[in-house]
């Protein structure tokens, strides 16, 4: 059970309904995938929201999520639940999958392709129109109630030549991709989220685009929306930007010196010396 | 006496004419990573690559000195067309080094501004360094401190005659503040260069290749070097510039080629084995003979490289192996002679430096794929005591029933895979042409084979990597670089070292001999991993549908043996027939070659992976 962050039911509403800003219809398909009782699957970039969102939805709906992050240790057994040795003997502990299916809540699993296999076992019938999870440890057959919702994510550009979904286990969700918001829309998300000034955050967003323009050709990953925040944070605290800029943009997306000195100029293309 | 006295003035003159600066030079190798990256960051189109700009004439007015040194009349500067970013092979113009390198950076971020609009140079400068300090505000610091060194440099318009001072004058306003000046008064010479701007009339490739940058183009091969990759890319989207870029490699080859053109292969529909030998004994005479006049055209050439006798030591002959004839839906016995062979002269040797980093890197991945030492319980004998399996026999033999002690330990096992690969690389003569300036093919297989084989060393997979060419049928020339049985080793890299192509391509043929090697593998799991540059094809009628037919067929007959076939191509045409031979998921087009070393191993753990 290591690894894994389950977060407390969030039943407060709409004042505690965290930030977010939709960058397209996704709130309304997850809306309708909800009232429908359809899984939805989730892919998009590192840092672009996706957990966010599925926070926002879950504040919205009104309904508890488990996020469950998967790691390429995670079996089904970790999902579901397992035994456990108490003072009288063994008894049975729910899983994350397993609460959320009882409460009727919103189970998220985090960079699904990482978990194992035999995770789509009791995956699969959730996912189709039975939507039973079979416990065959404990012999229950737990039938979901309408409320419950499944979600998984996956960044489709993450080590795709050794990971891919199963195709019959993406076919049994309906997809949404994300991707990095468009350059105002990210201005709002900065100054919204750090409480950052409007100009700042536009060069912010200026040079995270001029870096994700690199994606592929010299760099893995492209600088996310949460790198951004990160930086934008420091600025706010007083931090020098350049140096903010670097801790947070330049060293967390390269190892390479080179190609670090050579993202500084960049930096400091954007945001002056 | 007279040339000493010249060539002393030469000098003299020369070095008090110069106005560079050696000592602060500043070279575009050095930079020209960083350089890429700030290019492409600032929005500077990715499929560029950085070349070195050949220098250009002027006709500004010179100073006296170097009137009579007859220096500076060309001064290189930067452009931008749509194959390449052109910057200075080196800047020397200021004193401080800084000041060079900024260069390079003002330069690159001005050029990552233009759109290719045709519009006057001018207009067009002032627009991109207004464009440049707006975008980018960091870069203004940078452009004040060139604007200073390189005003100082600028001839005086107060020592000029009236229209060239105006003209200075304007030019000065225009660095100065950027958009002031919109026309340029006409003068008698073109004003004086601004290394600050991107060039005014860039010459067209064409020519820089032919008139004006001969000697630039030969020291240039440095920096060309640097971006082969991204020189690649460009090329295979623009096809028709592409072509004629490689003009001067392909001469080359047409050259080469023409020392064993038409070679007279009278024999060559002859399927009569003797016939096929006695035309193999007289190839060393027919390979050296040369023609004027052109063969008929049913002939084809050889290009094959020595004969086998001189430079492969030979294993095994007279292997046969069947054949299979789609016209007929036959299978035709004993059709084709394996040969198998092992380079003879094959030093050991360690893995060549260049690869030492992926190498490493690639291991310690594999490292983590291979299974993880585990405790296996209820063993005969092991290490520690099995509890569990005491208490029931404890509890059993309390209750009264007899049961024998035996299965009550633990012992530490590795959990080793039960998993062999064979990799079979297609060594034939297409593997000779180039994939890019500095690559063939059979060099890039040549790194795909180390790193695959450090990366597998690296999990304790059984592996054996084989190569194969053919000439016709007799024989397949089978290249044994590592069995199954031989530990990685030096001597394995050696003969990685030694592969080089020759021949054909009878891919089915080689299929079925990989197959027998890999029956004899007593593994659960067998995997073929066929790497490959193009179609099967052959001398004889063993091309187009005969040969896709047959290799075909030798594919099925592996993957009812329960082997998977793998294979990995770098032909861009692969899609049309792989899928037939293969199906949809048992091949993969890279579409980079001078990816296939680094790509390889990472197939390899996903195809293993459980």
């Amino acid at each position: 059970m290591m690894n894994k962050s389950v977060t407390a039911p969030a039943r407060e509403l709409d004042e505690a309904l965290p930030f977010y800003k939709p960058q397209a219809r996704e709130v309304e398909l997850f809306e309708y995938g909800y009232r429908h009782q359809l899984p939805v699957l989730i892919k998009g970039p590192t840092g672009c929201g996706k957990t966010r969102f599925i926070n926002y939805m879950a504040a919205r709906l009104g309904r508890p999520v488990y996020t469950v992050a998967c790691h390429d240790d995670l079996s089904a057994v970790d999902l579901v639940g397992r035994h456990l040795i108490g003072d009288s003997g063994t008894y049975w502990s729910d899983g994350p999958l397993t609460r959320a299916v009882r409460e009727g809540a919103i189970c998220y699993l985090d960079e699904v392709v990482e978990a194992r296999k035999d995770t789509t076992v009791v995956l699969h019938p959730l996912t189709d129109d039975r939507r039973i999870l079979p416990l065959e440890r404990t012999g229950e057959i737990l039938k979901a109630p309408p409320e419950f919702m499944l979600v998984v994510s996956y960044n489709p550009g993450y080590q795709n030549l050794l990971k891919g979904m199963k195709p019959s286990t993406r076919q049994r969700f309906v997809a949404v991709r994300f991707d990095f918001p468009a350059p105002e829309l990210e201005c709002e998300i900065l100054v919204g989220e750090s409480g950052i000034d409007g100009e700042t955050a536009q060069r912010l967003v200026r040079l995270a685009n001029a870096m994700r323009a690199l994606k592929d050709h010299d760099l893995e990953e492209a600088a996310s929306t949460r790198l951004l925040v990160y930086a934008a944070t420091l600025i706010l605290g007083g931090y020098e930007p350049v140096e903010a800029c670097r801790a947070a943009l330049v060293e967390p997306l390269t190892d390479d010196t080179e190609t670090a000195s050579a993202l500084m100029e960049v930096v400091h293309a954007s945001l002056g010396r | 006496m007279e040339e000493k006295v010249g060539e002393l003035w030469h000098r003299l003159i020369t070095r008090l004419a110069q106005d560079r600066y050696p000592q602060a030079a500043v070279c575009l190798t050095e930079l020209d990573k960083t350089l890429g990256i700030l290019f492409r960051a600032l929005g500077g189109d990715g499929g560029l690559r950085l070349e070195t700009a050949g220098a250009t004439h002027h006709h500004a007015r010179r100073g006296l000195l170097q009137r009579i040194a007859g220096s500076a009349t060309k001064i290189e500067l930067a452009w931008r067309d749509e194959h390449a970013l052109r910057l200075p092979e080196v800047i020397d113009l200021f004193p401080q080094q800084s000041l060079n390198r900024d260069l390079y950076f003002w330069l690159a971020a001005l050029a990552s501004g233009e759109q290719g609009r045709v519009e006057p140079w001018l207009e067009k400068n002032q627009r991109l360094t207004r464009e440049t300090l707006r975008r980018y505000p960091g870069m203004a610091g940078r452009y004040q401190r060139l604007l200073k060194a390189h005003l100082s440099q600028r001839p005086d318009p107060a020592r000029l005659r009236p229209d060239e001072a105006a003209q200075e004058a304007a030019i000065r306003q225009a660095l100065a503040n950027p958009g002031a000046v919109s026309h340029l008064a006409p003068a008698r010479h073109a004003p004086w260069p601004v290394p600050l701007w991107l060039h005014p009339s860039p010459p067209w490739v064409s020519q820089a290749g032919s008139d004006s940058a001969e000697p630039e183009n030969a020291s240039a091969g440095e920096a060309q070097n640097l971006s082969h990759e991204r020189s690649r890319r460009g090329e295979r989207t623009e096809m028709p510039e592409a072509e004629r870029g490689l003009v001067t490699i392909r001469m080359e080859n047409i050259l080469s080629w023409g020392e064993f053109a038409k070679v007279d292969r009278g024999a060559e529909e002859n399927e009569d084995l003797d016939q096929a030998v006695e035309a193999a004994e007289q190839m060393e005479q027919f390979n050296v003979t040369r023609d004027g006049k052109s063969v008929a055209s049913k002939l084809r050439f050889d290009l094959d490289l020595p004969s086998d006798a001189c430079d492969d030591e030979v294993l095994s002959e007279g292997l046969l192996l069947p054949e299979w004839d789609w016209k007929r839906q036959v299978m035709q016995e004993a059709h084709c002679r394996v040969m198998t062979l092992q380079a003879a002269d094959a030093q050991p040797m360690e893995l060549p430096a260049r690869l030492n980093r992926t190498a490493k890197r690639l291991r310690a991945q594999f490292q983590q794929l291979m299974p993880a030492r585990l405790w296996r319980r209820g063993q005969a004998d092991g290490s520690e005591v099995d509890l569990d399996a005491y208490l029931r026999f404890a509890t059993e033999r309390g209750s009264g029933q007899l049961t024998n002690a035996d299965n009550l330990y633990l012992d530490l096992r590795t959990g080793a895979r039960d998993l062999s690969c064979l990799l079979l690389a297609d060594l034939s003569l297409s593997t000779d042409s180039w994939v890019d300036n500095h690559h063939r093919v059979i060099d890039v297989i040549r790194d795909s084979l180390y790193l695959f084989s450090e990366s597998l060393s690296a999990t304790g997979d059984r592996f054996a990597l084989y190569g194969f060419s053919s000439r016709k049928r007799n024989p397949l020339r089978f290249h044994q670089i590592k069995s199954f049985d031989e530990a990685y080793s030096a001597r394995t890299r050696g003969r990685i070292q030694a592969i080089k192509p020759g021949y054909y391509t009878r891919m089915g043929a080689a299929v079925r001999h990989a197959h027998r090697l890999l029956d004899r593998q007593p593994a659960q799991r067998r995997l073929l991993l066929l790497v490959s540059d193009g179609k099967p094809n052959d001398l004889d009628k063993y091309e187009g549908r005969y040969g896709v037919e047959d290799t075909r067929h030798a594919i099925h007959e592996v993957r009812k043996a329960g082997i998977q076939p793998f294979c990995v191509t770098i032909d861009e045409r692969g899609n049309d027939y792989l899928p037939y031979l293969f199906g949809s998921g048992g091949y993969v087009v890279i579409r980079k070659p001078q990816e296939l070393p680094r790509k390889l191993p990472l197939l390899y753990a996903r195809l293993t992976r459980e």
